[in-house]
């Protein structure tokens, strides 16, 4: 069994990761801004936790996990203050405007790691020390994360913060006339979303043992905005979701892939066609799920079944919320 | 010598060619119901949108309680103490009424990302009032049993109550209504008018409000400025300008 669990360690964490990079994508959107800038801060995170650990600390044998938590604390500053400056920038536009702008500062931070010497160029850097023996072992890290990142979330919705978010999202305009400082709650949101990522770079960076420049990618923007609209943009268990299925299903795929009986193109298909897949199952979510799979009415009615299930007579003390269709 | 609530000197705005205020002055003293009327596109609301922020004035001045607050930013105009409702309602759409209430109270609270998220020191405190406050102003305003209800799937006459209980929440001084009788049948109104009364009482408010219906904003202000093509064309209590021929001229026509 744990044989299994290590040979699968790989895909667990990776699933871990794409969750915690659904949720950086989910940040920002809770004040209604439409960023793609997540791989950007990702790859920044990757290259602290490369140069820190190949170049500042030099340590023999297994990577101590402090040093790790170390270069949280700097790639979470680093990645602070970027997104805060670019932010400034780019959050006078909106909607699409902002997604490509998002995407331009993705690029830009691609082609800087690709020439500087610091990041290793077009060749990257390898071998960066690793924390644990077994890839499963990433999970002591990534797991921690994704619950303190999902919690947070969920806690932030329901405070003054997110509230000022949500009003935001919903009508600038109004918002301003409630006293909310717009500009500060889409900064705000937009440097979680970026700090987030630049959390989940780190973990990935030590564990994938290699870090480059391809990790800042036009894909890469589009796989965590499929997490997000496939999962769901309006509970921030959508993005977690969608992190977790969409990172398993090519995995999954290139495993269906070995069975004997299928044609070579198709087995090409299901190992290559990651892309493919994402796409048309964006847009079929598009046309069937505008808002994703899970939707906070759908929660609502799971927990309605919930309390039935459990034959508590179905009196609740509040006024049961009425739910829009 | 008490400064005037709100106090507009020379204001204008223009939108390329089109001038939609141009050098209108007047002061609202406090405790006021100051109504602005005048014929469609007469600039009646880009006045508001002045007053609060949102449109910057070409030229001119604005002053609160005799500060200046001509180049204030929405939302320091709000924390000032000045509330809005909309002319085409403004609700936070998706989110709950109480909700919407609570948004209402941000300026007067002050916990922050982290305190807020983990509760900590005063703002599990604080969020506990603030939603007591809001389910008060619901209740005010006849709305207790939709605190859960979404903005938008509330009848019209509740979005425009919800409004006015989101405006109360910023705890104002001085309340700016658009239209707020727009929609609503001849007994509602009559009913508006009274509720405004006591809401001024109540809540020691200057009121300025925008409104087409004439005989509610003859019986409920104490002035009322005229307003045609973006410019005061007459001002004073409500029965001198019943009188002026120019207002007369330019509204009253038929009534003249």
């Amino acid at each position: 069994m744990l044989d299994f669990l290590n040979s699968q360690g790989t895909v667990y964490v990776s699933m871990v990761l794409g969750a915690v990079l659904g949720l950086s994508l989910y940040l920002p959107l809770l004040a209604g801004q439409l960023s793609l800038a997540s791989p950007g801060f990702y790859a920044l995170g990757g290259f602290v936790a490369a140069v820190m650990s190949t170049k500042t600390f030099d340590v023999d044998g297994a990577y101590p996990v402090p040093l790790v938590l170390v270069e949280f604390v700097v790639a979470a500053a680093l990645c602070g203050v970027l997104a805060f400056i670019v932010g400034l920038a780019a959050l006078r536009l909106s909607g699409i405007y902002l997604a490509l702008a998002t995407i331009a500062f993705v690029e830009v931070l691609r082609v800087f790691s690709l020439n500087l010497e610091l990041t290793g160029g077009a060749v990257g850097i390898f071998a960066i020390p690793q924390p644990f023996g077994t890839q499963l072992s990433y999970l002591w890290l990534a797991g921690p994360l994704l619950i303190a990142a999902a919690l947070f979330t969920w806690r932030l919705e329901k405070v003054r913060v997110g509230r000022a978010f949500a009003a935001v999202r919903e009508d600038e305009l109004a918002a301003a006339s409630m006293g909310v400082d717009v500009t500060r709650a889409k900064i705000t949101a937009f440097v979680l979303g970026g700090v987030l990522a630049g959390l989940a770079g780190v973990i990935a960076a030590h564990q994938i043992n290699t870090w480059s420049h391809r990790q800042a990618s036009f894909d890469a923007s589009i796989a965590y905005l499929a997490f997000v609209l496939i999962g769901g943009s309006r509970t921030f268990l959508g993005p977690v979701a969608g992190g977790l299925f969409l990172t398993y299903l090519p995995e999954w795929l290139r495993e269906q892939a070995k069975h004997e009986f299928l044609p070579t193109w198709a087995a090409e298909f299901l190992r290559t066609g990651r892309f493919i897949v994402y796409g048309v199952l964006l847009a079929a979510s598009c046309v069937f799920f505008p808002r994703g799979l899970i939707t906070p009415e759908l929660l609502d009615r799971l927990k309605r079944i919930g309390r039935r299930r459990s034959g508590s007579g179905g009196q609740s003390v509040r006024p049961e919320p009425e739910v829009a269709t | 010598m008490t400064a005037a609530a709100v106090e507009v000197s020379g204001l204008t705005r223009r939108f390329g060619g089109v001038t939609a205020v141009d050098g209108v002055s007047f002061a609202v003293n406090r405790g006021e119901v100051f109504g602005i009327i005048g014929p469609n596109g007469a600039g009646k609301t880009t006045l508001f949108n002045l007053v609060t922020g949102i449109t910057p004035p070409t030229s001119g001045a604005l002053f609160h309680d005799g500060t200046d607050i001509t180049s204030a930013r929405p939302y320091h105009v709000a924390r000032r103490g000045i509330a809005r409702t909309f002319q085409n309602i403004r609700l936070f759409a998706e989110l709950s009424a109480l909700e919407n209430v609570m948004i209402g109270r941000h300026c007067h609270t002050r916990s922050g990302l982290f305190s807020g998220v983990f509760g900590i020191g005063a703002a599990a405190a604080e969020e506990r009032a603030v939603r007591q406050r809001g389910r008060e102003l619901l209740a005010l305003m006849g709305l207790a049993t939709k605190a859960h209800v979404k903005a938008r799937n509330l009848p019209y006459g509740d979005q425009r109550r919800l409004e006015i209980a989101r405006a109360l929440a910023l705890d104002p001084k001085v309340l700016l209504l658009d239209e707020p009788a727009a929609g609503m049948n001849p007994t509602e109104k009559a009913a508006l008018s009274d509720f405004l009364r006591r809401l001024r009482a109540d809540f020691d408010l200057t009121l300025l409000i925008i409104e087409h219906h004439v005989p509610l904003v003859m019986g409920l202000c104490d002035r009322i400025a005229v307003l045609d093509f973006g410019r005061l064309i007459a001002l004073g209590d409500p029965e001198t300008v019943r009188r002026d021929p120019a207002v007369v001229e330019a509204y009253l026509g038929e009534e003249g």
